[in-house]
């Protein structure tokens, strides 16, 4: 077997669907899980805007409902981050992908700004498209080599078309837009923090994950 | 110098949607380039069509509570699977025994067809799917909402 991220410490079955920690899957693993309990402590920053030619300054207070949500939101995309480090199967991954794209924007969308509104509309869109490619991978991985089991395909006994893994990478593309909304919207500091932080954090692991998953079947 | 321009372009976002649009069609046409591909005969889950079943193209075949076979990647992982992919709730059984057309209503409803590589063999994904539809849910739910507060 191809182990690319190491020699798999222990499987966990759900029927067809393997999930399996690899030191490098466990790894992801534990920094998504870390993280989401870091969301789970910490308490929204306030932003305070200081107005020019005097010592006045005043701070914006986030409603319990908005951090509720967005709270909420980073935790959901905690746990579909975690999903989509250790599952063992490409199909089961592209749903973990775009169930962390669907958090991503929930967590942009929940900002009471026009400005922030706008990145989550048109980050919307991207993942929305991202979706296609990335579920038609799947379905070629299907339709070439007969299963979906990364465990499977790691044998090497079926060849997954180069098209395949390109469009498999393009969709993840899409659904890890996250980042580059959440900066040009200026959220990182004050309006988001620090749930915008999972943000960029779940892109990253989903990245990391894709290019072991690539080089994996 | 065209990293400059490049970053340029990517800094607004209301550009990043055309380029992935614009990355998404070049990835198409290279696809539809390396077409056609392999199909592999060898399928997970195969299911042939019986033309005179009332439950056709859901039928799995076999009498309920006795094991019908199912192609699956470990069987092992599910020993059950296949006991109840045949069961029917008296209410579908009577429609499937009258009428041939009826299908797509008998899988539709509660008590019809448990296809069992949704509910047992590949029963996370199933998990996983209704999860991506409620949050999105909340998410929109969330945003119609904000506007009367």
């Amino acid at each position: 077997m191809n182990e690319i991220g190491g020699a798999p410490l222990f499987f966990l079955e759900f029927g067809d669907i393997v999930i399996y920690f690899t030191p490098f899957t466990l790894t992801l693993f534990l920094l998504a899980l870390v993280f989401s309990v870091f969301v789970l402590v910490s308490r929204p920053e306030r932003q305070i805007d200081i107005a020019f030619g005097g010592d006045a300054y005043y701070a914006k207070e986030i409603s319990l409902s908005e951090l509720r949500f967005r709270r909420f939101m980073s935790i959901a995309c905690g746990l579909a981050c975690m999903g989509a480090m250790v599952t063992g199967d490409v199909f089961d991954f592209t749903l973990f992908v775009s169930l962390v794209g669907i958090c991503n924007v929930g967590i942009v969308a929940a900002v009471r700004s026009r400005h922030v509104q706008n990145a989550a509309y048109q980050y919307g869109l991207v993942a929305l498209a991202g979706t296609v490619p990335m579920f038609a991978a799947a379905a070629m991985v299907a339709a070439t080599t007969g299963t979906l089991s990364m465990l499977e395909l790691a044998k090497g006994t079926a060849t997954v078309p180069v098209a395949a893994r390109a469009l498999l990478v393009l969709g993840v593309m899409g659904e890890g837009m996250a980042p580059f909304y959440a900066a040009k919207a200026e959220m990182f500091r004050a309006p988001g923090a620090p749930y915008v932080i999972m943000c960029s954090l779940s892109s990253l692991l989903i990245f990391l994950r894709v290019a072991e998953v690539i080089l994996l079947i | 110098m065209i990293i400059q321009k490049i970053s340029r372009i990517l800094s607004n976002f209301d550009n990043i949607l055309p380029v992935f649009a614009a990355a998404c069609a070049a990835m198409s046409l290279l696809v539809i380039l390396t077409l056609p591909l392999p199909y592999s005969g060898d399928q997970l889950y195969p299911k042939q069509i019986v033309p005179g079943s009332s439950l056709n193209p859901y039928d799995r075949g076999g009498p309920p509570f006795t094991q019908a076979v199912i192609h699956s990647q470990y069987p092992g992982n599910s020993p059950t699977a296949g006991y109840v992919t045949a069961y029917l709730t008296p209410l579908s059984l009577f429609i499937s025994e009258h009428t041939l057309y009826m299908g797509t209503t008998i899988v539709a409803h509660p008590g019809g067809i448990l296809d069992e590589i949704l509910y047992n063999t590949r029963g996370l994904d199933t998990v996983v799917e209704p999860t991506i539809l409620f949050v999105a849910f909340a998410v929109a739910a969330y945003l119609f909402r904000k506007r009367e507060a």
